[in-house]
């Protein structure tokens, strides 16, 4: 879908790189065909895969039993190993009818992916990278959106210059964005959805609220957080420990506190990313049978890529972490700002910015945050070297490579 | 207006009187027999990425300099290189886009390119730039001689421009180079043809081009043309492009520029041009690759508007009357340097193209940094290290390299001490469009502890993702850094992480 927002970005810019086109019409069933298509090919060459490693297959909901050696029960089956790992992930979490009559009127990112057409009034809540991703696909691809933040800005845990420029960004391109607000509820009328809001004043900050509607949504997208599947598993029965919101609480080894029960990925509640599942699982695989008995994943410096407009890199310390890690005055902070030379001859303009987050004489790069174009493929290779415990000199050594934004990177003052 | 300035280098200078046409206070020798020659700590003759990068810092660390440039400033990269390259480059990457919209979900009607309106948009913005880097001398207080330098006979190294001399202790060559062209003599009509000089001149997209050559420029001309929607076609004289890169870079290029519609004619040369009224008439002569008898086959294209020559290019040395100085050049008129950017003669030295070795912006920018710093900061250690430059190839897709070629690895180090790790796939943007284009990624890695010398790729993206790996491998990288990194999902560069 982001694919498709870049598209809808390029239309906008065609007349100023000279091409002139008419008669633009977006077909939100084609792409969805197309992109459902894929998916089922990609569950196809999944089960491929494991059919080929001679990994058996079990389809059904697994719950473990009360046989007294970790045993599940699948459909009438029961299954059991010397080490079981435990990986169902998660899933998006709704506000509740109590909370917000009207809650369960709106969909989450699940949902997302069954819409049908393109919604003509979007209302999204939250201001997490899920939320900021939905409605920048969203308003990119045409759907008037709202995006709905308690506070003042999204990706609140990023480095404050990514936050305050990503708040900025998706103001710029035209979403409309609700500070200091939360939906007070929801109610379905025959025109569409009826949001109403609540947001405080910041500026007086006498408890005054405001109360505003908006009317004829037909999409309401909470995105405002995710949680494990956990519940239906009787992990009871295991005595496997979770927290209160049922997170698997696990050791760096992925061990649970039961002997032979593992966990890893969305489950566990940390670093909700696909690539740290894959590398857990991978290290805990090594650990279990090639008795590689450090065989753990490092989960510092994990690279991340927000699929905004324009996307997001960050890896390592936020400035504000590495403040509280090392003291402001062990700190040396670079930052760039500038406009990509794609955008010299177009009307639509969005920045990059770059920040490297330096610490102690020898400046070693403990952060690097950025937002811009082409940063979704530029921040790998910097995590390489970041990992290596790159310093600035080290970056500064590098020849540039030009014209690129990436070239930034080590020419900084 | 007057103003007074003192060289803070050379104490025994005194001051005196400005110039008639400029407004700086110029600095002159207690020594009535040099007339009239301005002296400076720094005199750049060239102002392009090299010369001005080196004028800027050396005046940063405190030195008077001046910059002489004939023509514009900003050189070869901001009028007729990288920077128009790089728009003209993302103009095609609309059309790409264009291409694959209704694949996308997205219907248009009615497409019309007018390569007039991005024309002038380009020119506007190269012409902002030239500004921004006048405005840069002017802030940085460097004097800006507008003219042809030429070496006089003066004992001490001395330049005149347009009947004014100037001089100075530290005399830095940075005249660049320029296309080659065939000549009339060996292939008649060939002055028919322009090089990318003259790309950059055309008021519109060419019906019919062909391209000569198999480096980059060519490589990236074709592309441009071809995606633009300019019929063309790229003549080679033997059966790849991009000889001298990677041989997977250099079969892959080839390939994506067949597949995207590009005639491309192997083992062939022009062997002559004529001009009729429907346009010029491209003789050439393909050699036969299998029967390698000597047979040769002839064919014509036609109502060709545009023959680009792009087969080289050459350095600025000829009208500087070099000869005066005694200063070295090789036999194609390179000026020879050592490492530290030293001609053979003491007090002048050379870098960026007119020296012929890794002809890039920024290296020559980095030169000239490293130059400044050792002539006006002490730091009698400062050069540039040569090895592992990165390099973009703005092809369709992009090529990003870095180190060495599996070729080179093997002759430095043996077949039998490297690893070599490649992967090829299909893009995820392609997974949904009929057009496609491939990713390939090559790591070239030496010993036991697998130090990965070489990065070679090639596909969408490649154009940011290579900054940040030669950073890695600079500081000595190896296959387990690479794999140690998490990978970054879902992206292209997260191959390069998890290769097996």
């Amino acid at each position: 879908m982001w694919n498709a927002a870049v598209h809808a970005e390029y239309l906008h810019d065609h007349s100023d790189y000279g091409f002139d086109v008419e008669n633009v019409r977006f077909s939100w069933e084609t792409l969805k065909a197309k992109r459902d298509a894929y998916v089922g090919r990609l569950n196809h060459i999944y089960r491929n895969n494991l059919d080929k490693a001679k990994i058996q297959f079990i389809q059904g909901f697994a719950r473990f039993t009360d046989d007294p050696e970790p045993t599940v029960e699948v459909d009438g089956r029961k299954y059991t190993a010397p080490h079981i790992l435990i990986a169902t992930g998660g899933q998006p979490s709704l506000m509740n009818d109590a909370e917000v009559p009207g809650a369960s009127l709106g969909i989450t990112s699940d949902g997302f992916f069954e819409l049908e057409t393109l919604p003509k009034r979007s209302v999204v809540v939250g201001a997490g990278y899920i939320a900021v991703e939905m409605a920048g696909i969203l308003s990119t691809l045409g759907s008037k959106t709202s995006l709905i933040i308690r506070q003042t800005g999204v990706l609140r845990n990023f480095d404050s210059l990514i936050s305050a420029n990503c708040t900025k960004e998706l103001q710029n391109s035209g979403i409309d964005l609700w500070k200091n607000s939360q939906v007070k509820s929801v109610s379905k009328t025959d025109k569409g959805l009826e949001v109403t809001l609540v947001t405080k004043d910041a500026e007086k900050n006498n408890g005054e609220e405001k109360i505003s509607t908006i009317q004829e949504v037909d999409c309401l997208l909470w995105a405002i957080g995710r949680q494990p599947n956990t519940a239906g598993l009787n992990l009871s029965k295991t005595g496997v420990d979770t927290d209160e919101r049922g997170h698997i609480i696990v050791d760096e080894f992925q061990n649970t506190n039961r002997s032979g029960i593992y966990a890893l990925g969305d489950v566990c509640g940390k670093a909700l990313l696909t690539p740290v599942a894959i590398a857990a699982g991978r290290k805990l695989a090594h650990r279990l049978f090639e008795g590689k008995k450090d065989s753990k994943l490092d989960y510092s410096s994990i690279p991340t890529v927000v699929f905004s407009h324009p996307p997001i890199g960050t890896v390592g310390l936020t400035e504000e972490e590495a403040i509280t890690s090392w003291g402001k005055e062990n700190l040396k902070i670079y930052k760039t700002s500038f406009t990509p030379m794609y955008h010299a001859i177009t009307s639509r303009k969005s920045q990059c910015i770059m920040k490297l987050v330096c610490v102690g004489k020898e400046e070693k790069v403990v952060g690097l945050h950025m937002q811009g174009l082409g940063c979704d493929e530029m921040l790998q290779g910097f995590s390489v070297a970041i990992k290596m415990g790159a310093t600035k000199a080290d970056f500064d050594k590098t020849i540039a490579i030009h014209p690129t934004s990436s070239e930034e990177f080590v020419t900084m003052r």
